[in-house]
């Protein structure tokens, strides 16, 4: 009786942990991509930075009866022969789609690279280095607004490539080595979509020289999923040596434009200096306001405080001016006193629901940030849609375009007015998930999610109630966080919608709806 | 010898002492129809803690305090086999910085202690074998996404373990003990976290398992029970804290810790308990010293 009592509490044990198998995943799935429509206007639809599709020139390929196209069936044939299980592994890894797998790996990369330097030892902290990307601290702190310019750079190079890509593919016709070879097996669905330059490598080659300016320390990696790739289009029997070498030529062209855009768009000095830290808590202070104080220990400096002034998508400098909300509640001023007291009535008395909303939206230090949180979003929509490598790259540009710009817009309002936390002003105020080492007012996680709500629903209209649903929740789990007040919320959502507005005008004349 | 209230007061304290340390292996069993109930507060606080294998100090969170008053009751079903319950009610708190403190009931912990095989008193003491099977289920709706200030996993762990106990003929005793935790996977309020070098899209944690080894010694004298032990947790995966990041549920936390306290047996059929822990070395854990007391009473039925 003793024995099996206690076999009884051991089997009742194991039962409670759910047996042996814990294994999870693989998570957000990608069938092989098999898209409705080739979208073969694509090289007409509007370009961003590009001139035209044909800025980037690529040369005529060989015929499909020429010796030189011959021998590149003959080796895919042979390469075909002779798959390992690793490789058909690659094979349907990349099958699931370019422009999504590279937005899967980018959210990596910004989670990998989202945290804020160690204070030295000697007091301060180091400043993040592009120039020794492997140190203590790494580079970059891929913050919320780093993250949204380094979506949106990747975003936006990727597409303009792709629409390039597709004009010469329509220019020359040259249909995949599994079309034109009946001995070649199409691994994969491939679809009449000419194959030069080859899409998968135009996305690689893209892709790849962008994120080794934007994360250089992750050099090694994405060059070698960029080559798998590219690999994979190959052994599939979509693509030749010689599509894929136009892809990557133009892939790498297309980067270039973007990189040099980059490197001049006020990203590199957006950290200022400590003349300028003190100029803008001055400035608060004249105006008659307390001004934003780190809640860091030690105080850390405010966080680029000068992104403001980096250059947006689709926003001139003036633009972004004019669109900057009005004045928060003066923090001397009644209302001031009553939304810092609501937001520790909230905090005191959360219930399990909040604390769940504030979690899950909360995005902070160590995770793909907000903007990211959003192309998780919409990587399900563009998945189910089946589109086009193109017509997906379209979806992620102009969200992560508006979104990029609203991180300008907000940074430029948050640093103009440079508002305290609720917690400076009321230091029994504390917070339910990690404060933010930037001013208050206004919401960046509202006037990100505003933004993206707005172009996601212009894409997606069936989505649209839930787009909203998740814009408000994302605004007020700030609140429910200890670490807002409701006016940086409301203030924000509408700004962030204001500003999406640029980037919808764009998206509903650039030929591709 | 220890007397047999002693004994059993003793058992039950260990088990609440160690309520967050996830071990109750010792050379003690109940007492037949005798029902031991009590309660144990702890105090543990650390200010520095290994951030991976780096050790270092967080303005942001000063001086971590947790607080722990567990309620604990153990039954002796048979002279064999023993039952205990406990579940502690914890409270955490950063000296420094903005982060809320938490607080909550945390993990009711049930286990059965059955003396396997021994030798009886011979010449030159005793020897005795015990397993025992414990099982530990979050109570409290807490959450496991706020470390260092989480009160706990929030997941539920199976665990075996084997001891071996050998008891002097004057007063010294030591007993060596090992067990295999099993920990479910977990679930949080978001649907992508990185850790261990990957980013995950989901909201499921996989926990890894846990070894813990314990060698404890002492002596038994009257009213007067004195142990010392040492405890190594290591932990069967999981990743380190990255640098500057927050601890994460999964981390691989792994220590090794000193303790030592000492129980005394009061007239009718009281026990008290005071001890004191410290972690000598560690990983994904604060470097922290604890602090228990415990008063129980025996009820011979």
């Amino acid at each position: 009786m003793r024995r099996s009592l206690l076999v009884a509490v051991a089997s009742c044990a194991v039962a409670l942990v759910g047996g042996c198998d814990k294994s999870i995943g693989p998570f957000e799935v990608l069938p092989a991509l098999d898209p409705s429509s080739l979208d073969p206007a694509a090289g007409s639809w509007h370009m961003i930075l590009l001139t035209g599709p044909t800025q980037i020139a690529v040369p005529a390929p060989a015929t499909v009866t020429s010796a030189a196209y011959v021998a590149e069936l003959d080796a895919i044939k042979t390469s075909q022969a002779n798959l390992t299980a690793d490789q058909r592994k690659t094979i349907a890894y990349w099958s699931g789609g370019g422009v999504m797998r590279w937005n899967q790996i980018v959210r990596e990369l910004v989670a990998r690279y989202n945290l804020p330097p160690a204070p030295k030892d000697e007091g301060g902290y180091p400043v993040p280095d592009a120039e020794n990307p492997f140190g203590d601290p790494a580079f970059p702190f891929a913050n919320p607004v780093y993250a949204a310019r380094a979506y949106s750079y990747v975003s936006a190079a990727q597409y303009d490539a792709l629409k390039s890509a597709w004009y010469w593919k329509f220019q020359y016709n040259r249909l995949s080595p599994a079309k034109n070879d009946n001995a070649i097996i199409a691994l994969i669905p491939i679809s009449g979509l000419p194959s030069y330059p080859s899409e998968d490598a135009v996305i690689s080659g893209v892709t790849v020289e962008m994120l080794k300016t934007l994360f250089p320390a992750a050099v090694e990696e994405v060059t070698l999923k960029a080559a798998e790739q590219r690999n994979a289009a190959l052994w599939s029997g979509k693509a030749t040596a010689s599509d894929l070498a136009a892809g990557l030529a133009l892939g790498k062209s297309v980067a270039a434009v973007f990189l040099a855009r980059a490197a001049g768009d006020g990203m590199r000095t957006a950290g200022g200096s400590a003349v300028l830290w003190k100029a803008l808590a001055d400035s608060a202070t004249a105006r008659g306001e307390i001004a934003w104080v780190s809640r860091d220990i030690p105080a850390r400096p405010p966080m680029l405080p000068l992104f403001g002034q980096v250059r947006a998508w689709n926003m001139t400098p003036a633009d972004i001016v004019a669109e900057r909300p009005p004045p928060p509640p003066s923090t001397g001023s009644q209302l001031m006193k009553d939304e810092t007291a609501e937001v520790k009535r909230t905090v005191e008395h959360l219930t399990a629901a909040q604390l769940a909303i504030a979690q899950k939206w909360n995005d902070g230090a160590g995770t793909y940030s907000p903007p990211g949180h959003w192309n998780d979003v919409a990587l399900e929509y563009v998945r189910d849609a089946k589109m086009s490598e193109v017509r997906a790259a379209r979806v992620f540009a102009l969200l992560n375009m508006a979104m990029n710009d609203a991180g300008v817009g907000c940074w430029e309002a948050k640093y103009h007015y440079f508002n305290p936390r609720p917690s400076q002003l009321d230091p029994s105020i504390k917070t339910e998930i990690g404060i933010p080492n930037f001013p208050s007012y206004t919401s960046g996680h509202s006037t990100f999610s505003a933004a993206g709500a707005v172009i996601l629903s212009y894409l997606f209209p069936g989505g649209a109630t839930s787009f909203a649903a998740m814009r408000d929740e994302a605004g007020i789990s700030r609140l429910y966080g200890g670490i807002h007040y409701r006016t940086d919320i409301e203030a924000g959502k509408l700004h962030g919608e204001r500003i999406a507005g640029y980037t919808l005008s764009y998206a509903q004349s650039d030929g591709a709806q | 010898m220890l007397t047999r209230t002693l004994q059993l007061l003793t058992l039950v304290a260990i088990s609440a002492s160690a309520a967050g340390a996830q071990t109750s292996d010792d050379g003690l069993m109940i007492a037949k129809r005798t029902l031991a109930a009590g309660v144990v507060y702890a105090h543990d606080r650390w200010d520095q803690y290994w951030e991976g294998t780096l050790k270092r100090t967080n303005g942001n969170i000063g001086t971590l305090t947790t607080q722990s008053t567990t309620l604990v009751a153990a039954y002796g079903v048979t002279e064999r086999l023993g039952l205990i319950a406990s579940l502690p009610y914890v409270r955490t708190h950063a000296s420094q910085g903005v982060l809320h403190d938490l607080n909550g009931f945390q993990d009711l912990n049930i286990t059965a202690k059955f003396r396997l095989l021994g030798t009886g008193p011979t010449r030159h003491g005793a020897l005795n074998a015990f397993i025992a099977a414990r099982a530990a289920v979050p109570v409290g709706d807490y959450t496991p996404d706020f470390y260092p200030l989480s009160i706990g996993t929030a997941g539920r762990r199976a665990s075996g373990h084997l001891t071996l106990d050998y008891q002097s003929n004057s007063v010294w005793f030591a007993n060596a003990s090992a067990a295999y935790m099993w920990c479910s996977n977990v679930r949080l309020n978001r649907n992508a976290y990185y850790t261990n070098g990957q980013l995950y899209l989901t909201n499921e944690v996989v926990m890894p398992n846990v070894l813990d080894y314990t060698l404890s010694a002492g002596f038994n004298r009257g009213n007067w029970r004195v142990p010392v032990t040492l405890v190594q947790q290591r932990t069967l995966g999981g990743g380190d804290i990255r640098r500057q990041d927050m601890p994460f549920v999964s981390n691989r936390m792994d220590y090794v810790r000193l303790g030592g306290g000492v129980m005394y047996g009061l007239p009718k059929n009281f026990a008290v308990q005071l001890g004191a822990a410290h972690v000598l070395s560690g990983r994904n854990v604060g470097q922290s010293t604890t602090f228990t007391s415990g008063l129980m009473y025996a009820l011979h039925l």
